[in-house]
This record gives C-alpha cells, sequence and structure tokens, in this order.
C-alpha cells in the first residue's frame, strides 16, 4: 500500500523553520530546491542587473529575486518560485507588498537553467507559468548560450548570442544582449 | 590549451565499425546514444502500432524504423535520430531509398523522453527538428503522461490523458488517445 503524505499549504511552507533549503510546493507537495552552482547565480545577475535598472527608471513595477515564491493555484496549494521574475506596476499596487508569497503569477518569470536540469521538469514548470497567467517566460541555457522566449499563443523563440532579448509589451523597453547574459 | 575533436561527417559515421552503440551526429561531433529502457520502448511501440498501419493502408509515406539517421545539415555534418519517424510519399518518391542517412529532416518526429533526460538536450533536439524543416515535432514525457505536439510557427501544446493525438495535415487522418501511448 502506498501511503501519500499529507499535502502542505502554502502558510505552512511559509511558516516553516529555516532549514537551509528552499522548497517549491507542487500540488502540496514539497520539492526541494539544490543551491545552484556559480555560473547560475552569475548568469541569473547578468539579467537581473539591466533588468532591475530598467524597471525602476522606468517606474514599470518590481523585479522580484533571492527565491519569491509565487502561489499560482490552491487547495492544493502550488507555490513555485523561479530565478528572477517582474510584476507590472499596476498589478503590484492592486496587490501591495506582503510578507507571503504573491497572490498570483509574475508578469515575466526567467528560469537559468543548469546543465542537469530535467526536461520533464522544467517544461512543467514553463507550462504552469503560462497556464496560469505569466505573459512571457524566459529560459536561460548557459550550455547551449541560448535563450529560450515563451510567449502565450506563440512559437517559443530560441535566441543565440547574435540575438536581442527583447521585454516587448511584457517589459516595454527592456533589451539586452544575449551575449551580455554569457560574457 | 583545449583541443577540438575532429569532427566527424555523416559518411564516416555511416561507415564506421558496430561497437554495440549508435550515435548521432550533433555539429560533427558524435553523441553515443544509450540503450533505451522498457517502458520507453513500449510508448514507442505503441505509437508505431497505430501509425504504420495507417501510413501503409493509405499510402502516405515511410515509417523507418530502427534509429533511422535524418542527415540535418552539412559541414559540420549533422546526423539526428528520433525515436519514431514519418516521411511523406511524395517525398519518399522524390529522393528514393538511399542506402544512407535520409538527406533531410522527417516530416514527423516523436522523442519519447526519458525522466532523467536534460532539458538542455532535448530542447536543442526539438530545436533541431523544427529548424530544419520537420512539420511535426511531439515529445511524450511518461514522467507527466502527457504528449507535447510542436508546429512550426504554433504555441506548442500539452496534451493530456484525456485528449487524442491528430495527424494534422502532417500525417492525415492519423489519431489517437494519448493514454494509450501508456497502455
Amino acid at each position: 500500500m502506498v501511503s501519500k503524505s499529507r499535502l502542505v499549504t502554502a502558510k505552512e511552507l511559509l511558516e516553516m523553520p529555516d532549514d537551509g533549503f528552499r522548497y517549491e510546493l507542487v500540488r502540496g507537495e514539497l520539492r526541494k530546491m539544490a543551491a545552484a552552482g556559480a555560473r547560475h547565480g552569475r548568469s541569473a545577475g547578468k539579467v537581473a542587473r539591466p533588468l532591475m535598472n530598467h524597471v525602476a527608471t522606468n517606474n514599470l513595477g518590481e523585479v522580484y529575486i533571492a527565491e519569491a515564491g509565487f502561489l499560482l493555484a490552491s487547495d492544493p496549494d502550488h507555490v513555485r518560485v523561479p530565478d528572477i521574475s517582474f510584476v507590472r506596476r499596476e498589478r503590484f499596487e492592486e496587490i501591495g507588498d506582503m510578507e507571503s508569497f504573491f497572490p498570483g503569477p509574475p508578469d515575466l518569470a526567467i528560469e537559468v537553467i543548469s546543465p542537469h536540469d530535467r526536461y520533464t521538469e522544467v517544461t512543467e514548470k514553463v507550462g504552469e507559468w503560462l497556464s496560469a497567467g505569466t505573459r512571457m517566460v524566459i529560459v536561460v541555457d548557459s550550455r547551449r548560450r541560448t535563450v529560450d522566449v515563451h510567449i502565450p499563443g506563440r512559437e517559443p523563440i530560441t535566441l543565440t548570442e547574435q540575438d536581442t532579448l527583447d521585454g516587448g509589451d511584457v517589459v516595454p523597453g527592456w533589451q539586452m544582449l544575449v551575449s551580455e547574459i554569457f560574457a | 590549451m583545449v583541443s577540438k575533436p575532429r569532427l566527424i561527417t555523416a559518411e564516416e559515421l555511416l561507415e564506421m565499425p558496430d561497437d554495440g552503440f549508435r550515435y548521432e551526429l550533433v555539429r560533427g561531433e558524435l553523441r553515443k546514444m544509450a540503450p533505451a529502457g522498457f517502458e520507453h520502448c513500449t510508448n514507442a511501440e505503441n505509437i508505431v502500432a497505430t501509425l504504420l498501419p495507417h501510413v501503409r493502408a493509405n499510402g502516405l509515406g515511410r515509417v523507418p524504423l530502427a534509429e533511422p539517421g535524418f542527415l540535418l545539415t552539412t559541414n559540420p555534418d549533422q546526423v539526428r535520430v528520433p525515436d519514431v519517424a514519418f516521411v511523406r510519399q511524395d517525398r519518399v518518391e522524390a529522393t528514393g531509398i538511399v542506402r544512407g542517412y535520409w538527406p533531410g529532416p522527417p516530416d514527423l518526429a516523436v522523442e519519447v523522453i526519458s525522466p532523467n533526460d536534460r532539458y538542455t538536450e532535448v530542447a536543442e533536439k526539438v530545436e533541431d527538428w523544427l529548424r530544419s524543416g520537420t512539420r511535426m515535432v511531439i515529445v511524450v514525457d511518461p514522467r507527466r503522461r502527457v504528449a507535447i505536439v510542436h508546429l512550426p510557427g504554433k504555441e506548442p501544446i500539452t496534451l493530456t490523458e484525456q485528449d487524442t493525438l491528430d495527424g494534422g495535415d502532417v500525417v492525415p487522418g492519423w489519431r489517437m488517445p494519448v493514454a494509450d501511448i501508456f497502455a
């Protein structure tokens, strides 16, 4: 007989004592996030800095880093954590600053993947962001030195180091060279 | 100093003595293919069991088995191997039954992934198929029990066990319940 572990709620996750790990909540089940390697953190930093500058300068909204959780569904609770995310100003003002997980999807989610990340899990997460309402998902792949851009209703685009990443109507005016992410 | 391995050509790959392994050629570099597990093979079998009779009964083309190589680009040569492939009849007639690798993409490529397959490698392969002209790529994920259908220019669609796979205008008239893939 297989006994299912008791489902954890978003509130319980938020109040869990720090054991040195971060967790996501996948349909009520804890999923541990391994500490990332140095290249991962560096690539994330290269994307975050220009994004934050652009968003702050133009008062477009808020950028979230440091494993901020987004509550995508309830009962069972589903909390996902992107590497970097952006919520546009109107939505942020409506919801406000809060101690708990952000209720809803970010407008932009950026995932910096490691070479060992599994297709089944990355693809599942990208699909969850999109179906929850995230308007752009960016997957940064340091092995291929590419950036996959997912926008609802469109074919995903793979950008190479010759290309420029563009925030489109999700982060208006934000552009950065893909090569700068891997420099 | 890092010395790059010499690039291999498709012709050299075809003439390599059998060492018990299959290889793909990814931009001129050999990539070894591990033998697949049993579940993986039964998923592919279930697809072939419906696809092959449909294609034969309607004279639609060929469903080559036993790791067919497709020469997608030359110099550096790129030879990719799908789990299940379909080439439509007019292309088979125009090109003939070649002894070597099929020169060009299949019309349909199916990839059955294993839970440990890396995102970076599967995403790269899907991109290679689509960019070289494959008109439909189906990624079968046994862990999530879904089939992800990629069509050029469109958003990928994730089909669950409640859905039916449809060959559309790539394999006209071919339909199979996604649940049957995992039966």
